[in-house]
């Protein structure tokens, strides 16, 4: 297939959708060995700039298709934000990070780069053909995959048969609607005006919120740097105010002229994009639906506060693109695909439960949250306890408690917060090729993370290494020693950084997932090949429906 | 209480003000701020509150 002029008549994943989701689960499926078909029915990248802001998470999935260095090179790295009640600051937050990590915890960076730098990694995979203006009108399931009536640029109609069929055509879902699925949940009335603007700065990159500033009375607005001297501006319209009046120019710009003065940005600037937005917490109840998988706003919209929008659907991408390359090797069941369904609803539902927080200080729902408000924003002027209150809740990566997929600690108990269906902790390593990360080890295929100081593998862990698998399926067995010289399978953890974020003791052995969570961890006699083995064929193969 | 205590508590606090009406807000304010001051250790450190709130309520 690849850049063939002609249409595919069979496909073995089809994603419907060629923004960031479906892009970057192109450039997954790709790298993992899945040839696939991209329809996407605008004609180009996205205008306006969208999502904005990409997580520390959201970076490592991109890292996965090469994207880091681009995505760095852009974006605008940030780790904290200040809240203004009238003119008085009254919340310096801060997210956690640390000397020489490899990702800040955020990045401010316009979504149409993502989805160029998600389309230049797809294209670099030699598997995906991705076809711009092919606008998807039937989709009709079959017992053994999907067919699918398309229009081309050209306006012919076309069908293809794909085994898998990846939702990934956002919030207005066609493939949602043709099988005949729902959203289910709530919405909120307060809106949002957001603009983009153009201009020189030189502040700070930092989240900023104003509550009721003398710019705009009674008001909240955001800030948010972007590159190319772009600023992002949110501001709540009023109750009474109609939607497309507020949109107009002549009701925005004096109010981001006002706003401007006051914080001192004086540089002539010029707008770019205009939206409205209210918040959303709707989500399917199930991501799958026999051979189509839904991911992205497809698949579930959350509130804009807190940033989990473009996050959670990149998730969803790193979460599927393992499972459903695995399952269409051959190499895991179908049911391996229920488990995407299950972590991923799962995290949706806590991330809207944390979007609802938010959202009820950004656009409190009635007037109990709006009296709350004021009295919670005039005490923080005094009372620092208070302040968290005002804290915008960024997105984190979410815990898959009680998924099929993990497995049960084996040998002595382990000390910690660290679980099973918990992200692998970073840690800055010595690799053969210098200073590194333990995060850079993830998102090919399942990594085997051996704490150990002797150089010589035990017996029992032998065979991890002797039968190497192709492909994602791929486990590669990594020793993490306290001190010596890294080489090909070893790294160094001389920072003591590893070891205790892992409890860590001698042969102390972690299966770490290819989207980088933890699946199991075994120590002492436990931790063999044989364990590792028996806890890949029973995740792999033989989660069956009573575990789901 | 942690940040997540004081999360519950805003957010019970926000439903409680909907559910007892627009009417009945003040009433319902007064009589939960009596109650808490009433468990005070003395008059003086209650009235530090009702100053504190008195002023912040002015801004």
């Amino acid at each position: 297939m690849r850049s063939a002029p002609s249409f595919p008549d069979e496909v073995p994943v089809l994603i419907v959708g060629g923004g960031p989701v479906g892009l970057s689960a192109a450039a997954l499926l790709g790298r993992y060995g899945i040839d696939c078909l991209v329809l996407e029915a605008d004609p180009s990248w996205c205008e306006g700039s969208r999502a904005i802001c990409i997580s520390r998470r959201s970076q490592e999935i991109l890292g996965w298709i090469g994207a880091e260095q681009a995505l760095l090179a852009k974006g605008l790295s940030w780790v904290g934000g200040r809240s203004y009640f009238r003119g008085t600051e009254v919340l310096h937050f801060e997210m956690p990070s640390e000397r020489a990590q490899r990702f800040a915890p955020m990045i401010n960076i316009q979504q149409y780069y993502i989805e160029q730098f998600a389309h230049a990694a797809a294209l670099r995979t030699g598997r995906v053909d991705i076809r711009w203006s092919a606008r998807v009108s039937t989709v009709r399931p079959q017992s053994s995959g999907v067919q699918v009536d398309f229009q081309t640029a050209e306006g012919r109609g076309r069908t293809v048969r794909a085994d898998w069929v990846v939702a990934c055509d956002g919030g207005r879902s066609t493939v949602r609607e043709q099988l005949g699925l729902q959203l289910e949940g709530m919405q909120y009335e307060g809106r949002y005006v957001i603009v983009d603007i153009e201009q020189d700065t030189r502040r700070e990159v930092e989240r900023l919120a104003w509550f009721d500033p003398p710019s705009n009375p009674g008001s909240t607005i955001l800030m948010h740097r972007q590159p190319d001297n772009v600023w992002r501006i949110d501001y709540q319209v009023a109750e009474h105010e109609d939607a497309a009046q507020a949109v107009k120019p002549e009701n925005v710009l004096p109010r981001v002229q006002a706003h401007l003065d006051m914080i001192g940005e004086t540089e002539p600037w010029k707008p770019l994009w205009i939206s409205i937005y209210n918040a959303k917490c709707l989500t399917l109840a199930d991501y799958r639906s026999g051979r189509v998988l839904f991911a992205g706003d497809a698949a579930h919209l959350v509130p804009i506060f807190g940033v989990r929008g473009l996050n959670s659907g990149l998730d969803d991408a790193g979460n599927l693109a393992w499972k459903l390359a695995l399952v269409q090797q051959g190499r895991a069941g179908e049911t391996l695909l229920d488990s995407y369904s299950v972590e991923r609803v799962l995290a949706t539902r806590e991330n809207i439960a944390y979007g609802a927080k938010s959202t009820q200080f950004m656009a409190p729902p009635h007037r109990g949250f709006a009296l709350m408000r004021e009295a919670a924003l005039r005490l923080a002027l005094e009372s620092p306890g208070v302040r968290s209150l005002i804290n915008p809740r960024q997105t984190l990566p979410v815990e898959y408690v009680d998924s099929p997929l993990n497995e049960p600690d084996s040998g002595a108990a382990f000390r910690g917060d660290l679980r099973a269906g918990m992200p692998a902790p970073e840690a800055r390593l010595r690799t053969l090729q210098g200073a590194g990360h333990l995060t850079a080890l993830l998102g090919g295929g399942f990594v085997a993370l051996y704490f150990s100081d002797s150089p010589h593998l035990p017996a029992s862990l032998r065979p991890l290494v002797e039968r190497p698998q192709p492909g994602v399926a791929a486990l590669r067995l990594v020793r993490v020693a306290t001190h010596g010289e890294p080489d090909e399978r070893t790294v160094v953890d001389e920072r003591n950084q590893a070891w205790p974020r892992y409890d860590a003791a001698e042969g102390t052995l972690y299966l770490i997932r290819p989207d980088g969570y933890v699946m199991g961890r075994w120590r002492g006699a436990a931790a063999t090949a044989a364990g590792i083995s028996q806890a890949l064929r029973r995740a792999l193969l033989e989660t069956d429906d009573e575990q789901r | 209480m942690n940040s997540a205590d004081i999360d519950a508590v805003y957010t019970e606090l926000a439903e409680s003000i909907a559910r007892v009406g627009e009417a009945k807000t003040h009433l319902f304010l007064a009589t939960l701020a009596l109650d808490l001051l009433s468990r005070q250790a003395n008059a003086e450190a209650a009235l530090e509150y009702i100053l504190k709130a008195e002023r912040l309520a002015k801004i």
